[in-house]
């Protein structure tokens, strides 16, 4: 079988020197990889804003292009670089993962189309399968975030095949969040409107030239508020949440409008 | 001059007139300038926190500073009785001219930028009645002692105070506090100003605290105007009339390292022994650094002069072909790269953004009010607020215990906030 695919010969003329070089610059490009990966989101948690999104999205795509470089190096000091040996040696590999590694190329291939769609990109805050969190690394085979409650989750890209994945900021800082109140009813609607999008301008975490909309919806119970509206920075957004929930209950309760309780049903 | 409405009035006071805010545009700089700029900001960003150094501003030349004297005389603070009188013949204008017909005028400028301390000079003008044709004095109605009210409260205080003579807010910023109880006031105004409650006035306002309110207020059209923004050509007519005074002559300004000519002016210094003159670019690259905004240039500029060249030598060289036609200079110029200007303390916090985007909003705040609308407690904005005086950011007025942004370090403070997302000014 390996005679037939051409492998044999195509691998014949590598000498212990030419392996020595192919393992030099595998190990250069390895170390590159690691620095790129350690410096620059460092480098990113120094900026702010637009910048630090930007340096993070480009490490795995540097990743893509230092690893594609070396091939594209130990290839021709391994074998003749003719026509015949590519075709054995790629056609060799292919097999060979397929059979092998069907999951694990799936996730590789997935992780290629990720980096070419972006339906994530490190510092974006996404949920996929329940899981809400920050996007810390895409590596080759799966993307790293990082829940609130600072747990690391890995999530195959092979997910993005089947699974619904929901990005709150899709590459840029602008991330909305909702504060819920829960109100009996018989008060005046406009006036707790207003008293919420003015909870929502006094935050100094509002972008103010973002929207800021108090949505209302009638319930058996008594009315549902939701604040809507975008912090300064994704990473704000839960004590931008926080803040609105606790200041906006503070001001309603100084207006007499009573919220809504649910009694414990224990079990 | 091609933006101008009421250029042809321009008092060297007030270069480029008042104009729309709509027409305001950012003065032009090189290519080259930019860049250098932008690596010039990320390797600040990068060096912060491994750069121990004490002094926040720094220069990078020997040679001597001007004296108090010296600074006095050549680049002074603006006479901004003369800039109201400027003010008030633009408005003037555009009102003959039909391109302003409300009757409140709302003023808005950069801070620092000195409208407020012009239109605080309202009240002496020689001709009072010039804008509303009463001929009655122009009233200016100052902010009250504290500024959380209720609806009904503030309703009453605006009744107290006297609208239907012509009057004048010189900061509305003054007015207002980011917190539930401090927005009444000034949306008790707009409501009176929008059903036309009021008679003649000018609302003078800070590009910060009216972006605020233009997005609070989404459906106010107030169609404010705005000082022209200082371009080369009017930085260098302002800093001559600065220089020159009362009746005194031009000033002579060339840069430390090549002797070019920064002032006087290119255009006005058409001699033809003066014809062969190489002038510098400081100029233009001033109005891009400050964005056109006249105090944080005046500030730069007075960090910039200084009393004798490091090198006469090579002033001698550079100007040899036209030896006979230079003159001595009265100061000289150290170019803005040998300058650094103040850079942000490094934070990972978002506390230090809160503070300034806090004291730009309101145009200076007391601690006890600074903690109010940032929710930061008294204890670290004491250590936040330390960090930003040591490195020139911010400073204190010791009279009334008014924090403010300094001039100097406004261009280093809207950068980072620029960058950490905060809401900015138009300008």
């Amino acid at each position: 079988m390996i005679d037939d695919l051409g492998i044999k010969s195509a691998f014949a003329s590598i000498t212990s020197q030419a392996l020595l070089k192919a393992l030099l610059v595998i190990i250069i490009a390895s170390l590159v990889i690691v620095a790129v990966q350690k410096v620059l989101p460092r480098v990113a948690e120094k900026l702010g804003g637009k910048p630090r999104l930007y340096l993070l999205a480009s490490v795995p795509l540097l990743r893509l292009l230092i690893i594609f470089a070396t091939i594209t190096v130990v290839v021709p000091i391994l074998v003749e670089p003719s026509f015949e040996n590519m075709v054995a040696i790629f056609g060799a590999l292919a097999l060979a993962l397929g059979f092998a590694f069907k999951d694990y190329a799936n996730s590789l291939i997935a992780g290629i189309v990720t980096l070419y769609e972006m339906p994530y990109r490190p510092g974006d805050w996404i949920e996929v399968d329940g899981q809400y969190g920050v996007v810390r690394a895409i590596n080759t085979r799966a993307a790293e975030i990082v829940t609130p409650d600072d747990t690391v989750v890995i999530i195959p890209h092979n997910k993005l095949w089947n699974s619904l994945i929901a990005n709150g900021n899709d590459g840029t800082d602008n991330l909305m969040c909702t504060a819920d109140f829960y109100l009996e009813a018989n008060h005046d609607v406009s006036q707790v409107r207003d008293l919420l999008r003015d909870v929502a301008f006094t935050s100094p975490r509002t972008k103010t030239w973002q929207p800021v909309l108090v949505i209302v919806f009638n319930k058996p119970w008594g009315m549902h508020y939701r604040v809507k509206a975008y912090p300064f920075d994704p990473k704000e957004q839960f004590q931008f949440v926080s803040e609105l929930t606790a200041r906006g209950s503070a001001e309603l309760a100084r207006q007499n409008v009573k919220f809504v309780s649910v009694p414990v049903v224990a079990d | 001059m091609k933006d101008t409405i009421n250029d042809k009035s321009a008092d060297t006071c007030l270069p480029g007139g008042l104009i729309s805010a709509d027409q305001w545009t950012l003065p032009q700089t090189s290519v080259r300038r930019s860049l250098k700029d932008a690596i010039q900001y990320a390797l600040s960003q990068l060096q912060a926190g491994v750069s121990q150094a004490e002094d926040p501003f720094e220069s990078m030349d020997d040679l001597p500073e001007l004296s108090g004297i010296q600074k006095k005389r050549l680049a002074p603070e603006p006479d901004y009785g003369r800039q109201a009188e400027a003010i008030a013949s633009g408005v003037q204008q555009a009102r003959s001219e039909g391109s302003l017909s409300r009757e409140v005028v709302c003023l808005v400028a950069p801070p620092f930028s000195g409208l407020q301390q012009s239109l605080a000079r309202f009240e002496e003008l020689a001709e009072p009645g010039l804008l509303d044709g009463s001929g009655e004095k122009w009233r200016i109605i100052g902010p009250p002692d504290t500024l959380s009210f209720s609806a009904k409260e503030a309703c009453d205080w605006w009744d107290e105070q006297d609208l239907s003579t012509p009057w004048v807010i010189t900061e509305l910023a003054d007015f207002w506090l980011r917190s539930l109880s401090g927005l009444v006031l000034v949306k008790e105004l707009f409501r009176r100003i929008a059903i036309g409650e009021t008679g003649a006035g000018i609302l003078g306002c800070s590009s910060w605290c009216w972006r605020y309110w233009g997005q609070y207020l989404e459906n106010a059209q107030m169609s404010p105007w705005t000082p022209a923004p200082m371009d080369a050509e009017r930085l260098g007519v302002w800093f001559t009339y600065l220089a020159s005074g009362k009746g005194r002559s031009e000033i002579v300004a060339r840069m430390t390292g090549d002797g070019l000519y920064v002032l006087p002016l290119a255009e006005k210094d058409k001699t033809k022994s003066n014809k062969k003159r190489k002038y510098s670019s400081f100029l233009r690259d001033l109005a891009a650094t400050s964005r056109g905004n006249p105090g944080v240039a005046l500030a730069i500029w007075q960090r910039s002069l200084r009393a004798k060249p490091d090198d006469e030598a090579k002033l001698d060289e550079a100007d040899e072909k036209t030896e006979k036609q230079s003159r001595a200079a009265d100061c000289w110029v150290v170019p803005l790269g040998k300058l650094s200007l103040p850079s942000m303390p490094q934070s990972k916090e978002s506390v230090t953004g809160f503070i300034l985007h806090g004291l730009l909003l309101h145009n200076g705040l007391d601690m006890s009010s600074l903690e109010l609308v940032t929710g930061v407690s008294t204890y670290e904005l004491s250590l936040v607020l330390s960090r930003l005086k040591r490195a020139e950011l911010a400073a204190c007025d010791e009279t009334d215990g008014r924090w403010q942004v300094t001039a100097i370090g406004y261009p280093t403070v809207r950068r980072h906030l620029q960058g950490w997302g905060f809401p900015l000014d138009q300008f």
